[in-house]
């Protein structure tokens, strides 16, 4: 089986659908951010403001194959900062929702009970995504035609 | 004169001089490709950090939080204020009107607030903010709602904004459906005592939606925030509570205690 073009386009596929989800309400990509109380407020708009077009860029990088390593080192960097934001929210007893796919700041009452899947979800796409900088040739990917072939 | 090398080394040396000729051929070959490599990932890179900046730039354009919008006359800061300033206890009250936990208080608390308001033993201030947008399929209901509040409390008052501000989450729509038309939000503006000709036309245009989107800003930055409703006692985060019945009981002790 294809490890690598499956891991980009589950990984690119995900990342893609939440940086289109949050595009829309910028304000609201902010409040998410906010809602972390991890990051000084000096910088939170602009983490806000850049996460869903960094998040639409890899995921679109991912799918095409395109700069397949460089991706995916973001990729999996992005990722571990959210288990440690998600996890950090979780040990603090925050209750916010992850704001992962747009969202956040919500109202439920019981979001933190979500932490866990959160968590395992960013987990395993990490794992995909460092799959892909350990092995970033895949099939059908772009780079095959823009990267001189291995001997 | 010279000796005549025989075939076998001559062949030999040969092979070796083609093998070394390989070798270096596969060496800048490799160092080729290297180059090409790195030219190919620096002009993506820098072609997609290129991307990424606009892509940024345009995001926070269209982020119009934090400037300057004129808010409504009669609010307090980003509240609509009841109850008398000599009052012993301040409670803040950080809602959206899609909320449903927010309704939930509203249906706990309203009616010991208001008594206790108008006794003189606290001060209300309801902080309205919009951040569940993306719950009324695309109508924005929580900053239609918001903003009409404040169209409200602008042309009518504090007493009618109140009154309007209550009618609003006992006819709070559910979370996902369309929220309540900017019609139907007028008719309750009516209902609360505004006269229609002076709310009519402000709650149609969201004549106060970037005040409404400072506020929520605002509303969000509070200490302590982490959702709604949010409630706070004379500045300080109100936390003690499981429930928002609880939440409203805990909040009455700790009023009586105040005002003692």
């Amino acid at each position: 089986m294809p490890v690598g073009l499956v891991a980009r386009l589950v990984v690119g596929g995900v990342w893609l659908v939440a940086g289109v989800l949050k595009l829309p309400d910028p304000a609201e990509s902010v409040r998410a951010v906010r809602a972390y109380r991890l990051l000084p407020e000096a910088v939170v708009p602009a983490v806000g403001h850049l996460l869903p077009v960094l998040e639409v860029v890899v995921g679109l990088c991912l799918l095409l194959g395109l700069l397949t390593r460089v991706s995916a080192t973001v990729s999996v960097l992005m990722l571990a900062a959210f288990v440690v934001g998600i996890a950090s929210a979780w040990a603090r007893g925050l209750s916010i929702d992850c704001g992962c796919f747009g969202g956040g700041a919500s109202s439920t009452q019981d979001a933190a009970s979500a932490y866990p899947w959160d968590i395992a979800r960013d987990v395993g796409l990490l794992l995909l995504s460092a799959w892909l900088v350990w092995r970033p040739r895949t099939r059908w990917a772009l780079d095959r035609r823009l990267l001189p072939q291995e001997a | 004169m010279a000796r005549k090398r025989s075939t076998a080394t001559r062949r030999a040396e040969s092979e070796a001089a083609t093998a070394r000729a390989a070798a270096i051929r596969a060496e800048q070959e490799r160092r080729e490709r290297r180059r090409r490599s790195l030219v190919v990932t620096a002009v993506g890179v820098a072609v997609l950090t290129l991307v990424l900046v606009i892509g940024y730039l345009v995001q926070a354009s269209r982020d119009d939080t934090g400037e300057a919008a004129t808010g409504p006359r009669g609010a307090v800061g980003y509240a609509l204020e009841v109850g008398p300033a000599t009052a012993p206890a301040t409670v803040t009250i950080v809602e959206d009107p899609m909320c449903p936990f927010c309704g939930d208080f509203e249906n706990a608390s309203r009616g010991w607030l208001s008594d206790y308001a108008a006794a003189g033993k606290v001060r209300v201030r309801f902080r309205v903010i919009s951040f569940l947008d993306d719950t009324s399929n695309g109508t924005e209901y929580s900053t239609r709602a918001a903003s009409a509040l404040a169209v409200v409390l602008d042309s009518s008052g504090p007493r009618v904004a109140k009154r309007f501000h209550d009618l609003l989450f006992e006819n709070q729509p559910p979370e996902g459906s369309d929220g309540l038309s900017d019609s139907r939000l007028t008719g309750l503006a009516v209902q609360a005592g505004a006269t229609r000709s002076a709310v009519e036309k402000g709650i149609r245009g969201r004549s106060f939606e970037s005040w409404v989107n400072n506020a929520t800003d605002a509303g969000t930055k509070l200490e302590g925030y982490q959702g709604t409703p949010f409630v706070q006692l004379d500045g300080e985060p109100f936390t003690d509570y499981d429930s928002v019945d609880e939440l409203s009981a805990n909040l009455r002790s700790a009023v009586d205690a105040a005002s003692g």
